[in-house]
């Protein structure tokens, strides 16, 4: 398993607490649901393919309404930050970061 | 505009720009404190369709210190929304607009109050109405009218949102040549200009308002009269643009990016590579900044561009000497035996850039532009009205006029005194600020400005 550590700091109340698994649930529903994941190239077909690899459910009660935006800070040691609402999800995920770096071609 | 344009990139963010902060004991409603803070510098009135409003996007924010830590006791903070009535016309309204509901001006702002205080948010008042722009005589024929409407009282404050006429005067334009003061022109080290009168160069415009009117009761703390004051204005940490909308989405949480408490600190003394951090920062952090203050780098060039006009100041600064006078009235407060042996606004030793207060000097009956400087001590840097002269006050506290308060052997130069950007002081202002809430003056009108 990757390592995987979590920090999460909010300025409001509207946050969710994200982790890893809902990070992949959200980019691979990415298109139906409208989200906006800066840092994975939505518009990329490299991309799609990665969308089309994931078999994981998404539960529309725990989708977030506005845009996620994913911050790739540091792909070499796995830094990246989620931003959703008011919320920032701070990740350290090398191998979701390899997987963003290997869909941006 | 003390703040106007101030850092690289808050200058290209007007909407979140910071301009003055003003906090004065209400003349007329003495048990309370006024505080305004303006946004959008420069607002040409003649400027739509799509005139001036606050930003969505945005949070706005007041903040007051009342124990002396440089943070925020109390903050009231203030979100807008933006209606569009019909998409299809590409008018800001649509015909006279008599009255805030009126279903003819198509493009309006509301917006939440909130109070922060303990950890925890209150809302005081939820879609309350700004006023329009002022547009014209036919769009907007009784503006003064509309404006009342606009005063709500919420949660036990008097609160206002929307554009007022530009209060503050400076010569901007010689003043960012080369330093340039116009009534000294003729004795300026790099040229040979004529000595003149000075322009007023935010006269004129209209800027954006969001004043309060607090109970003194609410703000201070029980025999600690003196508050400390400052302004913000946040953006959420990503903004993309949604090219399918046509539009800004923002996400993420909020991220300071202007600030103000005393008038001109970011933009006169704070040196070009910190001014960004500076505006991200809380003042409780301005201890990094303290050098910037003590020894304040125009000191040092008012003796180059005035040759020999400044030989004390000269002297001072060529010896090193620490500005305690300049720490004490940005980033502490004054305190008490120093101007006399009851006036100050020491707020405690934690450096801090708040516009400080003391709630307990009534307002003057003659009040003088120079604050402190001209004997009134209900002036800045007591906190600062909208009629103060800032600027000539800073100019001359920073060309040594304050340095004997705290060194009685430093002596004042005698020119010193003749530092100001305006003669005569104060220049024309063709809507100066009124007596009463919100005190500044009725905007501009589109259809009169510029003339």
């Amino acid at each position: 398993m990757p390592r995987h550590d979590e920090e999460r700091r909010s300025s409001g109340s509207s946050g969710r607490r994200l982790s890893r698994r809902s990070l992949l649930q959200g980019a691979a529903t990415a298109g139906a649901a409208g989200l906006a994941v800066t840092a994975m190239g939505a518009a990329n077909p490299a991309l799609a393919a990665t969308d089309r690899s994931s078999a994981v459910s998404l539960d529309p009660a725990k989708t977030p309404a506005g845009p996620i935006v994913v911050h790739v800070r540091d792909a070499k040691s796995g830094d990246i930050e989620v931003l959703s609402g008011t919320s920032e999800t701070r990740l350290r995920d090398k191998d979701l970061a390899a997987r963003i770096v290997r869909a941006i071609g | 505009m003390s703040s106007h344009r101030e850092a690289p990139e808050i200058s290209k963010d007007p909407v979140a720009d910071s301009t003055d902060l003003y906090a004065f004991v209400s003349p007329d409603k003495t048990s309370t404190v006024t505080i305004i803070a303006n946004y959008i510098p420069l607002q040409l009135p003649s400027g739509g369709p799509n005139f001036y409003e606050f930003g969505d996007d945005v949070l706005y924010a007041i903040h007051i210190d009342n124990n002396g830590d440089g943070r925020a006791d109390i903050s009231y903070e203030f979100r807008f929304t933006t209606t569009v009535r019909d998409g299809e016309t590409f008018l800001y309204n649509t015909g006279p607009i008599s009255s805030l509901g009126d279903t003819s001006w198509n493009r309006f702002q509301t917006y939440d109050v909130s109070m922060v205080s303990g950890g925890s948010s209150t809302v005081l008042g939820s879609g309350l109405p700004c006023p329009p722009c002022n547009i014209g005589p036919l769009s907007t024929p009784d503006y003064g009218s509309l404006a009342a409407q606009a005063v709500a009282s919420v949660g036990g404050i008097t609160v206002f949102a929307g554009q007022r006429a530009e209060a503050f005067y400076v010569d901007l334009g010689s003043i960012f040549d080369l330093g340039n003061l116009r009534p000294l022109a003729n004795a300026h080290a790099f040229g040979s200009l004529s000595a003149g009168p000075g322009v007023n160069a935010t006269n004129n415009f209209n800027v954006n308002s969001i004043a309060i009117q607090v109970p003194i009761s609410a703000v201070t703390r029980s025999g600690h009269p003196v508050i400390g004051v400052w302004t913000t204005a946040s953006r959420q940490k990503a903004r993309i643009f949604d090219s399918g909308a046509g539009e800004y989405v923002s996400a993420g949480p909020w991220e300071q990016v202007s600030r103000l408490g005393n008038p001109l600190v970011n933009e006169v003394l704070i040196g070009m590579g910190d001014k960004d951090r500076w505006n991200a920062l809380p003042p409780h952090d301005d201890k990094e900044f303290l050098t910037y203050v003590t020894q304040p780098g125009l000191a040092g060039l008012l003796n180059v561009l005035y040759p020999g006009a400044f030989p004390n100041l000269a002297a001072a600064v060529t010896a090193g000497t620490a500005r305690a006078d300049l720490e004490a009235i940005f980033l502490t407060g004054i305190p008490a035996g120093v101007v006399n042996k009851t006036y100050t606004t020491f707020t405690g030793t934690v450096l801090a850039d708040m516009l400080r207060l003391n709630t307990s000097v009534p307002p003057a009956g003659s009040p003088s532009i120079l604050g402190i400087l001209g004997g009134d001590v209900a002036g800045f840097p007591n906190g600062r009205r909208p009629g103060d002269d800032v600027v000539t006050i800073e100019l001359q506290a920073l060309a040594g006029a304050t340095l004997s308060l705290v060194d009685p052997t430093y002596k004042v130069d005698a020119v010193v005194k003749s530092v100001t950007d305006f003669k005569p002081d104060p220049p024309s202002i063709g809507s100066p600020p009124t007596g009463s809430f919100p005190y500044l003056g009725t905007p501009y009108s589109g259809y009169n400005e510029p003339s």
